[in-house]
């Protein structure tokens, strides 16, 4: 049913990805997402792939040969990270707005300027209104897992997902995992067979001119097939559940927290992994915390975050992306979902590490400790 | 929990709510945003326009390289009778022109040439038009006469050639030596043009030009192609009997008549000079060559000089025979250095004593033929316009075909020129060669200089059919659209088709100006520099 390895976490998303059988790969090197593309490239090498490889001059040539090639009805993949994705902005657009089914993994990554190659979530955070589904991995094998996951649930919702892991931190890391059989990940997920796609035998038009009517009518059901992605993603997990027997969710409830605490830490990413060391701490030592981990940016779960949090006296969120005048971005999304609540947590915005700065375990202990000094009102930048 | 409305519907096929159209875009116009439109202007090859024979090259190759060698064949004949001869003896202007050969090196378009001429070695000339009445005559059976005869013969003429010698070939049997052009290649091309045409061939008949005025009464027009019969010989050498000259003596060898002498001194630096020095010295004759200038300014032929060389044909450059002096049967020659004086070559101090059985002179080629400037008759080859290259023998005797074919008001079934008559010439610059990956030409075998120079085996081979496939594919296919389809791929509206069965080049690309926006990339990226922008009106 599946082997055990140890693996770089740039190989295991290339098994995830040579599990998933896409027909076309095309993709331009970037750090650190470049060993994720250099052992897929190795596998069609060797026919252990059975993929076509397209080489491209940039980034922006990867997305839209991905965008040509997913339009013919081939199930298609690309990575990239940082630059890489901000010069894929547009098509991303493109493609989401064509309702393609399409999985994107992003090494996440600093944007420049100052020059940077460690992680940092702006880039891809940068991209939440673009329309495509964001999913944020903790672990290689929670990223190796939502690789299979994120086609499944993108091709039965016609609309792309892109796969988030943070640079160097899963990327450059070996992790122990399990690597499924073949056979299992094709009874789970199988072939692309698009509804509609380019053939010249039966010509469609693909995003044509909509007039301004048609346009607003064509975006409304595009926002309704979103939140109804959220029904369409849990089934996929679900599903994925009972057959691989590992459990994801759009928000998690790390068990190194306490659920009965009034304080609770919230992140995304492979930050989680320090965090829990943090809570388990905190929570031994008489600080009674819970921890929350979103994999969800899009669409927002918020039904499922305001059940989490509801009888929450105080929400610290950790973020890793500041939308600059306003404070860390993911605080923003987090406030607007628990406006709703009838009893609303206090909201402390954290901007816990930017550019790759180091997380320690210690630097969210003191954060928790003295949350009675942070402001709920301005962005908390730690003192360096 | 949300129903899921849009999913199901998709998953159930309808499309509503999706940005899809199951109507065309070709509705709308947009041709008619443009002010530029593309077109395809067919252009000439730089290696067309160095060929005196004006050969197709790039559209030839085109066809070989699509599987269709035949149809190769026929257009390189249409414009040239004898391929097997000039892709083995011609000196390939063509290549020296090759835009590849600031890429890499030229294409071997003259072992191409070989390559189809041998194939057509089997194949008759296509038959000729609608047969005529008039007749013909031609006098001198060498490349120019047999070009002429084939080029009236083709469009139905009835053509007699008088050859003076017991077969035909002229120069190309008399002058040039059998491993440069085996004999029994030239026999074949001989015979298949003959015979295709049925034209009359009269060997051992010696027409002197006091004839021309009886055989007019019987032939409608009369070709004068007798060539040079004569090596020129300073005055004070010609009475001297151990001086002969390099015509001569090629013309005893080739006829396989015995040589008398052990040493011989050939003075000369072109080809007659070489081909003497290297034919005697398959005889197992000793032979030097005496040149006034350098081996670099000799005017024979290139691969000439490197074979020559290698053979050990020992050439003493910058030297003259100042002085001869006859002793007892042997010539004793006073040999200088030479001096050049801005240009002008001056025997200057003496150098050394040679001496020799023969001395070969080979510094020129004359007429004694008798022959007063005659409107009646159309004179073409050597005789014509000088000792030149069998390609230009070939030239003029089309071209002496061609003002009889005027004077008659007979249109030519085949326009030697298309595509040619305002030529532009496809610079390097105008190829786009970022499309094309370096290779060297195919390494042609050569016989072993130390193997050859014992025997008259022809030294270079054939190209294989492995090395002819891969040396056609170095063409750039200057100015000659090839249906590669980069236009097509690189259109961003869709706007290009491309016909790959269309046999005409320039009907291979086809624009639909109706959806074309004028953007220029396909006129941008054309490898071969055909696509050209026009204003639109």
């Amino acid at each position: 049913m599946h082997k055990q390895a140890i693996l770089l976490g740039s190989d295991a998303i290339a098994h995830g990805v040579r599990l998933s059988r896409p027909e076309v790969i095309s993709a331009y090197p970037i750090t650190p997402q470049t060993h994720i593309i250099e052992t897929l490239s190795e596998m069609v090498d060797s026919g252990e792939l059975k993929s076509q490889y397209i080489k491209v001059e940039s980034e922006m040539s990867a997305i839209a040969a991905v965008l040509g090639s997913v339009s013919t009805g081939s199930r298609s993949f690309t990575a990239s990270s940082s630059q890489g994705l901000a010069m894929m902005h547009e098509i991303l657009h493109w493609v989401a707005g064509a309702r393609l089914p399409l999985v994107l993994v992003n090494a996440n990554r600093a944007l420049g300027a100052p020059w940077n190659i460690w992680s940092d979530q702006s880039d891809s955070f940068s991209q939440r209104d673009t329309g495509w589904l964001q999913i944020y991995c903790e672990t290689s094998q929670e990223a190796l897992d939502t690789i299979i996951i994120a086609y499944k649930a993108s091709e039965q919702l016609m609309l792309p997902i892109m796969v988030m892991i943070d640079g160097f931190i899963l990327s450059h890391t070996m992790e122990r995992l399990l690597v499924p059989d073949q056979q299992i990940v094709d009874d789970y997920l199988p072939a692309y067979k698009a509804p509609y796609r380019l053939d010249p035998d039966n010509s469609l038009t693909f995003g044509a001119a909509a007039h301004p009517d048609l346009f607003y009518e064509l975006k409304k059901t595009f926002s309704e097939t979103m939140t109804e992605a959220l029904t369409v993603l849990d089934q996929c997990q679900e599903e994925f559940a009972q057959k691989f027997g590992r459990c994801y969710q759009p928000v998690m409830r790390c068990p190194e927290g306490d659920e009965k605490s009034n304080t609770a830490l919230l992140c995304c990413g492979a930050m989680t992994g320090t965090v829990r060391v943090a809570v388990a701490e905190l929570n031994k030592n008489g600080t009674p915390t819970d921890l929350i981990k979103l994999r969800l940016l899009r669409p927002f779960p918020n039904r499922e975050l305001c059940e989490a949090l509801k009888d929450k006296k105080q929400v610290i969120v950790l973020n890793r992306a500041c939308s600059y005048g306003v404070g860390g971005t993911l605080s923003q999304e987090v406030r607007a979902a628990l406006y709703n609540l009838p009893q609303r947590p206090l909201i402390n915005d954290v901007m816990i590490s930017l550019g790759g700065k180091e997380v320690f375990p210690e630097t969210i202990t003191e954060v928790v400790e003295n949350r009675e000094q942070l402001s709920s009102v301005e962005c908390n930048w730690l003192d360096s | 929990m949300t129903k899921l409305k849009h999913v199901k519907a998709i998953q159930n096929g309808d499309f509503r709510g999706l940005p899809i159209s199951a109507t065309s875009t070709a509705i709308n116009l947009t041709g008619n945003w443009k002010f530029f439109r593309p077109h395809l202007v067919a252009k000439d090859s730089p290696c067309r326009q160095a060929c005196p024979l004006n050969i197709p090259i790039a559209t030839y190759l085109d066809k070989l390289s699509s599987g269709k060698p035949l149809e190769a064949l026929d257009l390189l004949r249409d414009t040239n009778p004898m391929p097997a001869v000039t892709g083995r003896v011609c000196p390939h202007f063509c290549q020296s022109a090759c835009n590849r050969q600031e890429f890499d090196e030229a294409v071997l378009i003259g072992d191409l040439e070989r390559y189809l001429g041998d194939l057509g070695l089997e194949y008759p000339h296509p038959a000729s038009a609608e047969k005529k009445t008039e007749k013909i005559a031609i006098i001198g059976a060498g490349p120019a006469g047999l070009s002429a005869a084939f080029f009236l013969a083709r469009q139905g003429l009835k053509v007699t050639i008088f050859e003076k010698a017991p077969t035909a070939g002229g120069l190309l049997r008399y002058g040039i030596p059998a491993y440069r052009l085996p004999r029994s290649i030239l026999d074949q091309e001989i015979d298949n043009l003959l015979t295709s045409f049925n034209i009359d061939l009269q060997c051992n008949r010696n027409i002197e030009a006091s004839e021309l005025l009886q055989l007019k009464k019987e032939y409608h027009n009369i070709i004068w192609a007798p060539g040079l019969q004569h090596s020129s010989l300073p005055t004070p050498w010609r009475t001297i009997p151990q001086i002969k000259g390099a015509l001569e003596i090629l013309a005893a060898i080739n006829r396989g008549e015995n040589i008398d002498g052990q040493r011989f001194i050939v003075v000369g630096g072109g080809n007659a000079a070489l081909d003497t020095a290297r034919s005697l010295l398959r005889l197992g004759k000793q032979v030097e060559i005496v040149y006034r200038r350098t081996i670099a300014e000799m005017p024979a032929y290139e691969e000439e000089k490197k074979q020559a060389l290698e053979e050990g044909l020992l050439i003493n450059e910058e030297e003259v025979v100042e002085k001869i002096e006859t002793v007892a049967n042997t010539l004793q020659l006073n040999i200088h250095q030479t001096q050049n004086n801005a240009g002008r070559i001056n025997a200057g101090t003496f150098l050394k004593t040679i001496e020799t059985d023969y001395l070969i002179a080979a510094i020129g080629q004359e007429s004694d033929l008798a022959f007063d400037n005659n409107d009646s008759v159309i004179k073409a080859g050597d005789f014509d316009h000088g000792a030149a290259s069998v390609a230009e023998a070939l030239a003029s005797g089309r071209r002496a075909a061609e003002n009889i074919l005027k004077q008659l008001e007979i249109t030519p079934s085949i326009d030697v020129n298309e595509g040619s008559e305002n030529p532009v010439i496809v610079e390097n610059d105008q190829l786009h060669l970022e499309y094309y990956s370096k290779k060297p030409a195919v390494s042609v075998p050569e016989l072993d200089s130390r193997i050859r120079k014992e025997n008259f085996s022809e030294i270079r081979q054939a190209l294989s059919e492995e090395q002819m496939k891969s040396e056609i594919e170095r063409c750039f296919h200057c100015g000659s659209c090839t249906a590669c389809g980069i236009c097509w791929f690189f259109c961003p509206d869709v706007a290009i088709a491309i016909d790959l069965e269309e046999s005409n080049p320039d009907k291979r690309v086809l624009f639909d100006y109706d959806h074309c926006k004028g953007c220029g990339q396909c006129a941008a990226i054309c490898p071969r520099g055909v696509i050209e922008m026009e204003e639109d009106h």
